[in-house]
């Protein structure tokens, strides 16, 4: 029984499982991801994917394929029907299979696992899903990332880090990333691999040998707990979220990773600071906080760079609009302070 | 006409009785069509004189439902009875109740729902939305509990008791409890306790069938019991059902009993 309903209102992170799982199982080169239900639920989401994924500077279309199932299969079983399109997927050119289960397929019993588990000429990963039984989008992120992890083996530990379950579907997907980058170099750490982004099968190996994950935000916290299980790989639980979050964050990797933090944070600091000179301009005056989004990081975020700016943040429906965005690191604050500054000079 | 449905717990003889009521119907020279609405398929087997006939399931899984016609699904059974058998996924996969769903749709197509009376025979009991199809706007308005004196069959008959007052409750639904029939195993006082349990849950005891060997018999012989020994007390007794059916007008909104109102009920006729 589905215990984790949707959250509400409905947001795009309370979607499907199947869009959650999609999000990363497309991010893996030379993979098709199956779809085994109805026409209809390959077609929706291919159709966000469509939209979507231009924005993100993405030109090739992800690899999906529906098993299409019809009244007749749903009456008598869709085993066949999953076999007769795994085998069609096989005799093309991909490196994995995902298979991801819908609402009706786990309403009727479908053992999808088991069709997986047949000896196939490429991996084949069933995605536990289920549709809205799975949960919601973030629980298909999570089982997709659990999955794919299954599939990768134990390594010797090098001196990297690996990210984890980045958001594939925001617009800043790959600005965020690069200032996590940006804040890993001042330490003097590279990335092992981007779990899962523009994935290669054969960079797989490393997903076990890094010294620590970090994870894109703390509802990835389960597959943090899957790694460390099956890796013994420690995890930050978070992308920082401000100023003072960033250099906690700069804190929390050195600890990890065993490395002194001091250069790093002097550097950070001494940023941070360059900064907040920059915007002085927008510092001594009234401002009101606006969506697009008001997460308790991007809000703490937001509250922190309004103070420090000296910038009094009222209710008052007539001060300046200081539009609150999810910010990663001290340039995801350098954006939002630009976004301000239109606001008030508007 | 009249669209009636025999609802109860599995391997009760709700398939015995609504064949023999089939062959006695027909007697009374009405325009019968019985459909079996479960996988195992043998609700008009008797009828058929020991033939499985093809299910709509089957026929549908092999060529689809596009070039189907009403003979390959419709049987003419012992003295013109019609029979239908839905069918249904083997046991373990799929989805049985979408199969009776599909074969109704099916069967609305071809417009084979005429006749004097249709007689549904319905899987053991309610365990989906699909095997209440039967009972749902334009199909049968007159349940039928089949029930012996055993507490886990009136628990089941009383579980249909529940559905039947749950759809009921539907602005158009005019799907009503008709009575309970008792096919009985021989314990003592059965007729009794049956009674009175269709009386707590505002319905009648329409007909006692006591246990006769001849059953078994005419079974062996792929015979109804109307067929085999038309005779016998026991043809009597489904021919007396057949008439009572007919003419029976008293259809209520069931009141199911709570669990230990029943075994009360069930532990007063020991």
């Amino acid at each position: 029984m589905n215990l984790r309903p949707s959250p509400t209102p409905i947001s795009r992170s309370g979607g499907c499982t199947l869009t959650g799982a999609l999000s990363v199982t497309t991010q893996v080169r030379g993979a098709a991801s199956i779809i085994h239900g109805p026409k209809g639920c390959a077609h929706h989401n291919f159709s966000l994917f469509h939209a979507t994924l231009p924005d993100n500077d993405q030109a090739v279309l992800p690899d999906l394929v529906s098993s299409a199932l019809g009244e007749c299969d749903i009456i008598f079983g869709g085993e066949d029907a999953l076999t007769r399109t795994i085998r069609s997927v096989c005799s093309r050119d991909v490196s994995t299979v995902f298979v991801l289960s819908t609402c009706i397929v786990a309403t009727i019993g479908d053992d999808v696992e088991a069709v997986c588990g047949r000896d196939w000429p490429v991996p084949v990963i069933p995605v536990p899903t289920a549709g809205f039984f799975g949960g919601t989008f973030q629980d298909g992120v999570n089982n997709a990332l659990i999955a794919l992890a299954d599939a990768g083996a134990p390594a010797p530990t090098r001196p990297c880090v690996n990210i984890i379950g980045e958001k594939n579907l925001e617009y800043e997907v790959d600005e965020n990333y690069t200032e996590v980058v940006r804040l890993l170099t001042l330490l003097g750490l590279p990335v092992g691999i981007r779990f899962v982004r523009h994935l290669s099968p054969d960079d797989m190996p490393a997903l076990g040998a890094a010294q620590v994950s970090i994870l894109r935000d703390p509802s990835l916290v389960p597959v943090g707990d899957h790694l460390r299980e099956r890796f013994g790989t420690p995890y930050i639980p978070s992308f920082p979220t401000g100023l003072s979050d960033t250099l906690a964050f700069i804190r929390s990797v050195a600890a990890a990773c065993r490395i002194d933090p001091k250069r790093a944070l002097e550097i950070e600091q001494a940023l941070q600071a360059e900064i907040l000179a920059d915007f002085a301009d927008i510092g001594d005056t009234e401002g009101v906080f606006c969506g697009p989004v008001m997460d308790t990081g991007s809000s703490r975020a937001a509250r922190e760079a309004a103070d420090a700016l000296h910038i009094r943040v009222s209710s008052n429906r007539e001060a300046h609009p200081l539009p609150v965005h999810p910010v990663v690191g001290t340039s995801g604050v350098r954006r939002m302070l630009h976004r301000w500054r239109r606001a008030i000079h508007a | 006409m009249k669209q009636i449905a025999l609802y109860g717990k599995g391997g009760i003889g709700k398939s015995t009785t609504s064949a023999n009521l089939s062959a006695a119907l027909s007697g009374m020279g009405l325009d019968i069509l019985q459909i079996g609405c479960d996988p195992k398929r043998d609700s008009t087997r008797m009828l058929m004189h020991g033939t499985f006939i093809p299910t709509v399931m089957d026929l549908v899984r092999e060529r689809g439902d596009a070039d189907l016609s009403l003979e390959e699904i419709v049987f003419k059974g012992y003295n013109g009875v019609r029979c239908v058998e839905a069918g249904g996924p083997e046991p373990g996969v799929g989805c049985a109740g979408r199969g009776i769903i599909a074969t109704f749709q099916l069967l609305e197509k071809f417009g084979a729902l005429k006749g004097d009376v249709i007689v549904y025979d319905v899987l053991g009991d309610v365990v989906c939305g699909g095997f209440a199809m039967p009972m749902r706007e334009g199909y049968a308005q007159e349940i039928y509990l089949v029930t012996s004196g055993e507490l886990m069959s009136l628990y089941a008959a009383n579980n249909i008791c529940k559905a039947i007052k749950r759809l009921a409750s539907r602005v158009k639904s005019k799907c009503r409890l008709a009575g309970v029939i008792c096919n009985a195993k021989g314990q003592p006082k059965e007729e009794e306790l049956v009674a009175e349990f269709a009386r707590r849950v505002n319905s009648r005891l329409i007909e006692f069938i006591p246990r006769d060997r001849v059953v078994q018999l005419a079974e062996l012989n792929r015979k109804t019991v109307i067929e085999y020994e038309p005779a016998s007390a026991q043809a009597a007794c489904y021919r007396s059902l057949a008439t009572r059916v007919m003419e029976n007008t008293s259809l209520t909104i069931p009141s199911p009993l709570e669990i230990d109102e029943l075994e009360t009920l069930a532990y007063a006729y020991i």
